[in-house]
């Protein structure tokens, strides 16, 4: 294929936008798949993805398209949506030349759709907004048109489509092949190609999603990683088109899979160069920033015996998902497990949801935690991304914690609501910017660990569920913080303990106090529940001794029926973890997690 | 094989809180059950003498003498031992001078009698049929033909029940001076009269309240507390029942009932249609299994359970089968003079003992 000829481009878009939908219908109309095969969202590979309908994992497909009287080739890359993956995007905007920006007729523009959008512009890449889901009766494309309009398109640039009906999409498809400019790589120079994914396969071993930049790869060529040294023979390139189709060559401006039996996980660096033993290029292609995580929580096997399958399952993830990071830690309460760092909290979610479908480890995980700044009496300053790791109140001087702006994309009906709480999560506000009379966004500082803790659930109960967000770390803050435990019949529950600010200690300590009364059954003997700050007691309940439990009658020797009783019985203990002497459902470690204020 | 429990499930009304397999009493279908019965007996009864015979229901006693007659034939097949303990439910709305003689005769020697309350409001809640006056009648007429071994069931902890009411109740059973007295919390079954209209089980609070103010009330006046829901004087120990919590084997004549043969746990069929052909729950108990329903059931008992007779019947030594040592340490279970038993305080809770005692199990490859 002429260079020329080739187009790279992906999609962005705020979640439910229709992405993957358009996706599909492209696929459609190139010919790619037919309709009887179309499943919905082909590119979702993950059943969790389809499930959720959000793109968790990015994916390249190669379209061939005729257009007046010339063949083309579109390399289709997905990206996720959501605002905890904006690293992924951007490691799929270097593979491209061009972007969609895809916004739904109905919902207009939205936190995500100006999150993604900035970071295309940045990425200097060539935009054509879409205007999607125009089949749909609240449909307002005209509204919509003026959004985009607001925030710099020409009236002109914008193709209105419906991935449903497929409506628009053979315009789309001109305009992506007059628009974007196809790639410049010189297929002489020596090879450069960036792993911008990679994912394991058990029989192939590491296989890796690349652009070649410059050059060019075959099958059996020797190859070099260019940041961990590690060379391999390529034993296979492969495009998809979206079924898996194998090839001998990739060339510059080309998009594909290659594969090389590359066994072990630690030599394929999402963001690599790859280059040719023989005749290797001087540099390495810019890459990317490792992106750092801002939420931290532990994850324990809820089978000691599973730590071993649990650390196989998060070295497999993190080949794909290179912003996951892992390390082991051990807690009186939940035994041996990993203190995980995640992008945010959709992050974590879908991470503990693979390991657990995809890898069937059972998993229990403790309060998401971010990572605090403690400077101590001698001004030296630790990093706090665990509450065990707390220093002792007497040997702090100052905490810190980080605050995140926050853009709260609404409709204004909702700002009174919005702002009492932001108000109640220890906000600032900035300021207010109207994008037109009906719809607003509202910007705050925040620290993180209130945005963790339960804003998205309340943002979504205050507005209806109308209302987006987006967040951005902006750095850290001094604030008053303290190491809240949590005591069951006087001992220290590691996995329950928090940081958490001075003011909030006491109501935070009561909820959880009575969350873990409704949680925690009656056991033997009565077992109180304290929360405490250092010696400090500020909450206390309950949980009576168990009165009852007993099989009274023993009728007519029918005793079969009552050992089944106690196997039941049994079987429930097992989702319980035993702390200290007490018996702990699983569901109490998530209860600080989710209570509601 | 020492025991061998037979059903009549046959009633003349039907108590709200029964879930015990039972039908109204219709003279044809008597008739019927009775061949069957016969059936089932000759086909299974392999000769061995028995220690004890148990004739349940439904309600045994609502069969006219002329059919209590043809049911003691049928039994006539049982050898029985000198000290065979023969026990056979009754009602006392039911129970005749005749029928007592009839009982006798036939070498029925320990009577159990449903009295389970003697409030008006609670016998008219669990749908019985009896006045204090009737069961005082029974009992003596009983005596006066010659029982000197009679149990009464009692229940408590009927839903509106208080504890003014359970003194009356106990004070009255007290009265009668029977050898042997089970008591039973009342259990809302699904498939009764009182499941259906979802009845609100009483506190478990006072629930425990009523059961340990019947412990200490029985042993006043002379029973011991031998088993969690039953209470004997000296001497008067269900052997039956023992049978039961000893994990013995016992034979299972009649619909519905249960029984315990070669390793083989299983049920009869409640379906008079398929009786006394068919089997269901049939549970195939290995090794393993057998040692937990012994533990399970022999620490029901306020002796425990005897280290040596466990050795003997499994080979193996308990703590090789089940890790308790820290049980014990805990004080959760109590070693003494050869026995493991669970203290009399935790009985009330004794299930959360027994699932602890599950979960260290301990199963060799």
């Amino acid at each position: 294929m002429k260079q020329e000829n080739i187009r790279n481009f992906c999609i962005i878009a705020h979640i439910d936008h229709g992405k993957s939908t358009l996706a599909d219908r492209i696929l459609e109309k190139t010919g790619a798949i037919d309709k009887r095969e179309l499943k919905d969202q082909m590119l979702d590979s993950m059943d969790l993805e389809r499930e959720r309908g959000i793109t968790i994992k990015l994916n390249a497909v190669q379209l061939s398209y005729s257009y007046q009287g010339e063949d083309y080739q579109l390399n289709l890359i997905d990206t996720p949506g959501h605002v905890d993956f904006s690293y992924e995007v951007s490691r799929s905007l270097a593979a491209c030349e061009g972007a969609l920006l895809v916004v739904d007729a109905a919902q207009g523009v939205e936190a995500q759709t100006l999150a993604n959008l900035y970071l295309a512009l940045d990425n200097q890449l060539t935009i054509i907004p879409v205007v999607n889901k125009i089949d749909l009766p609240s449909a307002d494309p005209e509204k919509v048109i003026k959004e985009l309009e607001n925030i710099g398109f020409n009236r002109e640039d914008v193709v209105l489509t419906s991935a449903k009906t497929g409506q628009g999409i053979e315009e789309l498809l001109a305009k992506i092949i007059e628009v974007i400019p196809s790639p410049k790589g010189d297929v002489h120079s020596p090879l450069k190609a960036l792993i911008f994914d990679s994912l394991f396969d058990s029989y192939r071993g590491v296989i890796t999603s690349i652009r070649v930049v410059e050059g060019e790869v075959k099958v059996g060529d020797v190859v070099k990683m260019m940041e961990t040294g590690a060379t391999y023979d390529v034993v296979g390139l492969s495009i998809n088109n979206p079924k898996e189709q194998e090839i001998k060559t990739l060339v510059a401006g080309e998009v594909g899979y290659l594969y090389a039996s590359i066994k072990s996980i630690s030599d394929v660096h999402v963001g690599d160069t790859i280059t040719l033993v023989e005749n290797p290029a001087e540099d390495r292609l810019p890459g990317y920033k490792p992106m750092k995580p801002t939420v931290y929580c532990g994850m324990y096997p809820i089978e000691s015996n599973k730590f071993e399958d649990l650390r196989e399952a998060l070295n497999k993830l993190k080949l794909n998902d290179s912003a996951l990071t892992f390390e082991p830690e051990t807690s009186k309460a939940l035994g041996f497990g990993f203190r995980c760092g995640f992008l945010g909290l959709l992050h974590m979610e879908i991470v503990e949801e693979r390991i657990e479908r995809e890898f069937g480890i059972d998993l229990i995980a403790t309060s998401p935690s971010v990572v605090y700044e403690v400077e101590l009496n001698d001004h030296t300053k630790v990093l706090v991304d665990n509450p065990s790791k707390m220093p002792k109140r007497e040997s702090i001087n100052k905490t810190y914690e980080p605050y995140v702006k926050c853009s709260i994309f609404t409709p204004s009906e909702y700002i009174g609501p919005l702002m009492e709480l932001c108000q109640d999560k220890r906000g600032t506000f900035i300021n207010i910017d109207y994008i037109d009379t009906e719809r607003v966004t509202i910007n705050y500082e925040l620290p993180l660990s209130e945005i963790v803790y339960d804003f998205f659930d309340r943002l979504k109960s205050c507005t209806k569920g109308y209302a987006s967000f987006d967040y951005d770390v902006i750095g850290y803050r001094a604030s008053d913080l303290v190491k809240m435990d949590i005591l069951l019949n006087g001992e220290i529950v590691d996995a329950l303990s928090v940081i958490v600010h001075k003011d909030f200690a006491y109501a935070r300590g009561r909820v959880v106090c009575e969350k873990l009364k409704e949680i925690i059954p009656r056991q033997l003997f009565e077992v109180p529940i304290q929360a405490a700050i250092g010696m400090h007691i500020i909450a206390r309940e309950t949980v009576k001794a168990l009165r009852k439990d007993v099989l009274a009658k023993c009728y007519g020797g029918d005793v079969t029926r009552k050992k089944k009783l106690l196997e039941k019985q049994k079987e429930g203990k097992k989702r319980m973890k035993q702390i200290g002497s007490v018996e702990v459902p699983q569901e109490a470690f998530l209860s600080i997690l989710s209570t509601k204020e | 094989m020492k025991s061998c429990y037979i059903h009549i499930p046959f009633c003349q009304t039907i108590c709200s809180y029964c879930d015990f397999c039972k039908q109204f009493y219709h003279k044809e279908k008597v008739k019927d059950y009775l061949l069957k019965l016969k059936e089932e007996i000759l086909r299974d009864y392999k000769g061995e003498v028995l220690d004890t015979i148990y004739i349940g229901g439904g309600t045994p006693t609502c069969l006219s003498l002329k059919e209590l007659e043809i049911l003691f034939d049928i039994l006539q097949v049982f050898k029985k031992s000198s000290s065979c303990e023969f026990t056979m439910e009754a009602n006392c709305e039911t129970l005749t001078k005749e029928k007592l003689i009839c009982m006798r005769n036939h070498g029925v020697n320990r009577l159990s009698i449903g009295v389970e309350s003697v409030q008006p409001k609670q016998i008219k809640y669990l749908e019985r049929n009896h006045s204090k006056e009737d069961i005082s009648r029974g009992i003596f007429l009983a005596r006066e033909v010659g029982f000197q071994n009679i149990n009464v069931d009692l229940i408590y902890a009927l839903s509106f029940e208080s504890m003014e009411d359970l003194k009356r109740d106990l004070d009255f059973v007290v009265s009668l001076d029977v050898e042997h007295i089970s008591t039973y919390s009342l259990m809302i079954e699904d498939h009764t009269k009182l499941g259906i209209q979802q009845v609100k089980p009483i506190s478990d609070e006072m629930d425990r309240d009523m059961y340990y103010f019947i412990v200490d009330f029985l042993k006043k006046h002379g029973y011991q507390h031998y088993e969690i829901s039953n209470f004997a004087k000296e001497g008067y120990f269900s052997k039956h029942n023992l049978c039961y919590w000893h994990n013995e084997e016992y034979y299972g004549f009649g619909l519905g009932a249960a029984s315990y043969v070669s390793h083989v746990r299983s049920c009869n069929t409640r379906s008079p249609l398929h009786y006394p052909n068919k089997k269901i729950e049939v549970e195939n108990l290995n090794q393993s299994e057998r040692e937990e329903y012994e533990v399970l059931l022999n620490l029901r008992l306020q002796e425990g359970l005897s280290l040596e007779r466990f050795k003997n019947k499994y080979g193996k030594d308990l703590f090789d089968c089940f890790a308790i040592k820290k049980l014990i340490e805990e004080g959760w279970l109590l070693e003494e003079n050869g026995f493991i038993r669970i203290p009399e305080k935790y009985w009330y809770v004794s299930n959360e003992i027994l699932v602890k005692i599950l979960q260290k199990k301990i199963e060799l490859c």
